[in-house]
């Protein structure tokens, strides 16, 4: 199976006063048509400039030393602007964390969702849509993220919903130039845990009716672990572990993985102690030779501070880069 | 380690066993006319020495609630009973002398910090304001306090912005502890924080409340945090209580239907194979 997304060894820096950021570090990952990936990580790690990056939406001053991204056959590093705007909103489109700072407070909902399809049918040099198909257009998309009165929601402006019903519109729009892959930027973060459940339910339901292809970040390791097949755990700009959500989950192999879980605690579990993992993050001007980790990893000998673990696959679609993998 | 300078007290449990308690708290905000219930008619009591948890979700009052029990806002109804004293019914200097004894350490820990002024004088001032230490004892003070939140002492010289968010959480706590509280009101303390720091935080907490002998009331919307640290907890929703009891009840037995939507909606790991 040909992915429909791949990033191949890919480095990225942003140069800053201070020197030189290495925010991306060699990542590797690739999907599939139909499949939902994961990224967890903490504040930091790189998971939303990796996100962006795909979008060709990266911080303005970043530059890819190295590697690259394959969308669908097209090396998304060389495309144009023009180009882009053929696929950015329409082909790849994504969602971020908090709904309202991406609606226009000053126009209603119908109108923000009508533009998106204008400007998707000009990016992609066709007709202009009539207002009764724009309407009907409109209409079908909110339905589609289950807004059971379409017509009061297009009436209203965003503050007069609530932060779900505002996501749920986001999702709409981004669903309007029919993507082939949506990228969901902490989609849950900012809502309740209710909330969130019902969003991470609608996810789910368009995966399996529009064949949706989904990469997920979060830090909320529980919200990647009830949407995602795939998860990649992120560490200082490095994927450290890739594989099927469960075998992570149930039996982590990289001790930054290891630790991330540890330090969760369980709505199930009684009073166990949490284990925090000591240290900080690193500073990524001066990023920590070898293994990223190694200054806060209880398995680090000498070889961690010295040589970047390679990619070492140990099982059925589960990698991991660590000189010391857990058992 | 107890630290010679924090003396808790432990003669402080009135005759219920409770340090603090409040009655029919009611708060009604007013805007552009219309009446806004954020908290109503919520009845609460925590153990001298238990952390209370109350959770819910945004705009289920329980900040309102957090607020109100420290009088930093003033309830439209209701009475507040701290230490046996009706805190509702105090002002002036005799609120002040009250306030020593219960603290508060807010959600965002970037915010609560003044960025012009050092981790010393953000430590010194309780120090200022409520007693009449200075010059070298004041200074021990404040290594002890740094030291109890286990961070070096020359991170007196810092500014907030040279801090992680944890370190800044921990100066929060070590700044709130200073004057040895007894009830310490924790509101949202690691929402602001990653996972891996949250443990940290919540870790230490647990700790600290061991060593001086503190009260915790502890406001969380993160349910799995909740069951994690306390030993009571309140579901607050549209301001007003909807269940309460140990947290072992309610978790395992929840008797409202709200309480078990809740705890459903918590997506769940698979456990860990070791």
């Amino acid at each position: 199976m040909t992915a429909l997304l791949s990033i191949e060894n890919y480095h990225l820096d942003i140069p800053t006063f201070d020197g030189t950021l290495k925010v991306l570090d060699g990542i590797n990952l690739s999907l599939a048509q139909g499949e939902t990936l994961g990224i967890v990580g903490e504040s930091g790690c790189g998971k939303t400039v990796l996100a962006r990056s795909i979008l060709g939406i990266g911080p303005q001053r970043a530059r890819r030393t190295s590697g690259r991204m394959t969308f669908d056959s097209m090396p998304l590093d060389e495309l144009n602007e023009a180009e882009w705007r053929r696929i950015r909103g329409v082909k790849i489109s994504m969602i971020f964390q908090d709904p309202m700072t991406y609606l226009n407070p000053l126009l209603t909902v119908g109108r923000q969702l009508s533009d998106v399809l204008v400007a998707h049918a000009r990016a992609l040099g066709r007709p202009a849509l009539s207002r009764q198909e724009r309407r009907r257009r409109c209409n079908e998309l909110l339905e589609q993220v289950q807004i059971r009165d379409p017509e009061r929601v297009e009436a209203s402006y965003p503050h007069q919903l609530s932060g779900g019903m505002r996501q749920r519109i986001l999702i709409a729009m981004a669903l309007a130039g029919e993507p082939k892959l949506l990228i969901a930027d902490e989609p849950t973060t900012a809502l309740d845990v209710t909330i969130q459940a019902q969003i991470l339910d609608l996810l789910r339901d368009l995966v399996h009716r529009l064949g949706l292809t989904v990469v997920m970040i979060s830090h909320d390791v529980g919200a990647i672990a009830a949407i995602a097949q795939r998860v990649a755990v992120m560490y200082a700009g490095v994927v450290v572990e890739q594989g099927a959500t469960n075998d992570i989950l149930t039996r982590p192999r990289h001790p930054y993985t290891q630790g991330l879980l540890a330090a969760l605690p369980d709505i199930e579990g009684d009073h166990q102690s949490l284990e925090a993992i000591p240290g900080t993050i690193p500073n990524l001007i001066h990023p920590p030779s070898g293994c990223r980790f190694h200054p806060r990893c209880p398995r680090a000998t000498a070889i961690c501070t010295s040589e970047k673990p390679a990619m070492t696959s140990i099982g059925a679609d589960h990698v991991v880069a660590c000189h010391h993998a857990l058992d | 380690m107890l630290s010679p300078v924090i003396m808790p007290s432990t003669d402080v449990n009135t005759d219920d066993g409770s340090i603090l308690s409040a009655t029919g708290l009611t708060k009604v905000f007013v805007s552009g006319g219309k009446e806004f219930r954020a908290v109503d008619d919520v009845s609460l009591s925590v153990n001298a020495g238990d952390v209370l948890g109350i959770v819910g979700e945004s705009g289920s009052g329980k900040s309102t609630v957090a607020r109100l029990v420290m009088r930093l806002i003033e309830p439209t109804a209701g009475r507040i009973v701290f230490e046996g004293g009706d805190l509702t019914a105090k002002s002036g200097e005799e609120l002040r002398r009250m306030r020593r004894h219960m603290q508060i350490v807010f959600q965002n820990p970037h915010s609560s910090l003044d960025p012009r002024h050092t981790i010393h004088s953000a430590l010194a001032e309780p120090f200022l304001i409520q007693t009449k230490l200075r010059g070298i004892e004041l200074e021990r003070r404040i290594d002890a306090l740094l030291d109890i939140v286990s961070l070096p002492k020359a991170f007196k010289y810092r500014f907030p912005h040279e801090l992680s968010g944890g370190q800044k959480q921990r100066i929060c706590i070590a700044r709130a502890v200073a004057l040895e509280p007894r009830l310490l009101v924790l509101d949202e303390p690691t929402s602001a924080l990653d996972v891996s720091v949250q443990a940290q935080i919540i870790t230490f907490l647990q700790e600290l409340r061991q060593r001086l002998n503190l009260t915790y009331l502890f406001i969380s919307h993160n349910l799995a945090v909740v069951r994690h640290i306390c030993d009571h907890v309140i579901v607050m929703n549209q301001g007003k209580v909807l269940e309460q009891g140990t947290t072992e009840s309610v978790f395992a037995h929840p008797q409202n239907d709200y309480t078990r939507q809740l705890i459903d909606s918590v997506p769940r790991l698979p456990r860990l194979a070791i």
